[in-house]
């Protein structure tokens, strides 16, 4: 019962970890090196 | 040309919006909600009026209206939410031609299945007639057009039409994407694979991801050579955390401004090239405008043959649709340049 206790506990808390992570994690910002422009189709 | 609208929702809205603005002489709107089809008959006025169009040939609900000896509608957009096939099979058996704008993947793997019983018919049912699938397949034809072959099609896309559309965009996070790699089918958890897609601006770069979603479904049908068709849409880190929740917080009446983007990869002049198109507009008001134009061609002759039709498939006249859709404001333009 002891062990089972242990592992849901850290079960949740690997959880709540992970959808922290998700929520809240870092995001970086690739270089973009282009545009956009107006298309023409070739004719 | 006499078309009609099933669904007067923000999709069903913009089509007949497009209908009229494409010179419909009579657009007959149906609701399961008959005062958002009044209110959407009134708004427009002119030759757009509220009816069955399956049923009673379009002759307005009250008992006036509609044009006196007037036939059934020439053709019927589906803009209801999905699934549309129950509705598709309606249009088929009264050999109405039909244009459908469904975005549920098992929907429009059951719409291509009534192939067979259009072609019995003798009409034309056009599947996945909306902003993606339906631009994107127009999209990458005048891409493909430039290319000796085509070996690579990636759509992106980000943002929602109307209420439906949201919901479904809640789904799709929470799904099995499919996608067509070297020969087979692959089908892979939606909200993984995450890559940096640039759309234009006011978009901008978008983190997007698998999603369950149909575009590589009918890409594949006018892409039949191509050995890998992807789709990814955009979401955030708590749209996904809650893709596989109940949709908790009621969506939006209309998103804001979306974007759609294709990528096309393939053999041009004894090299590889890749040409990517872009446009950046409300969802709902793509969807619209390109279930308009697609129906407007249907009447004019323009998508010959019976069946389950594609947008973009070798034979449509997939130029002068696109062309129609821009002339109805929708700016396409092209990524120049590399991304990193």
């Amino acid at each position: 019962m002891k062990f089972l206790r242990r592992v849901m506990l850290a079960v949740g808390l690997a959880g709540a970890v992970a959808g922290v992570l998700r929520v809240k994690g870092k995001g970086t910002v690739a270089q973009r090196r282009g545009g956009w422009r107006s298309h023409t189709p070739r004719s | 040309m006499r078309v009609g609208v099933v669904g007067a929702g923000v999709v069903g809205a913009r089509a007949a919006e497009a209908l009229v603005s494409l010179g419909a002489d009579e657009v007959v709107v149906h609701d399961e909600r008959p005062e958002v089809a009044a209110a959407l008959a009134a708004r427009l006025g002119g030759g757009v009026r509220v009816g069955d169009p399956l049923g009673s040939g379009g002759r307005d609900d009250a008992g006036g209206g509609g044009i006196a000896g007037a036939g059934p509608c020439e053709a019927v957009v589906l803009a209801t939410r999905a699934p549309q096939r129950e509705l598709a099979v309606r249009c088929i058996g009264a050999r109405i031609p039909a244009v459908t704008t469904s975005d549920d993947a098992g929907d429009v793997l059951a719409l291509l299945g009534l192939d067979d019983a259009a072609r019995a018919a003798g009409v034309a049912l056009v599947v996945g007639a909306a902003a993606s699938p339906g631009l994107t397949g127009l999209l990458a034809a005048r891409l493909a057009a430039g290319m000796d072959e085509v070996d690579e099609v990636h759509v992106a896309m980000h943002g929602t039409g109307g209420p439906a559309c949201s919901r479904q965009h809640h789904r799709a996070l929470a799904g099995q994407s499919v996608g067509w790699h070297d020969g087979e089918w692959l089908r892979r958890p939606a909200g993984s694979g995450r890559e940096l897609c640039w759309f234009p601006e006011p978009v901008g770069g978008r983190d997007c991801y698998r999603v369950e979603h149909p575009d590589p479904l009918v890409l594949k049908r006018a892409f039949p050579r191509a050995a890998r068709i992807t789709t990814r849409m955009s979401a955030t880190r708590r749209d996904r955390l809650v893709a596989r929740l109940p949709m908790m917080i009621p969506p939006h009446a209309e998103g804001g401004v979306g974007a759609v983007r294709v990528e096309v990869r393939g053999r041009r002049g004894g090299g590889r090239g890749t040409e990517i198109l872009g446009v950046a507009e409300r969802v709902g008001q793509l969807a619209g405008i390109v279930a308009a134009v697609a129906a407007a061609t249907i009447v004019r002759g323009g998508i010959g043959g019976a069946g389950a039709r594609v947008l973009g498939a070798p034979g449509s006249p997939h130029a002068e649709m696109l062309a129609w859709v821009e002339s109805l404001g929708v700016r396409v333009q092209e990524f120049v340049g590399s991304e990193g």
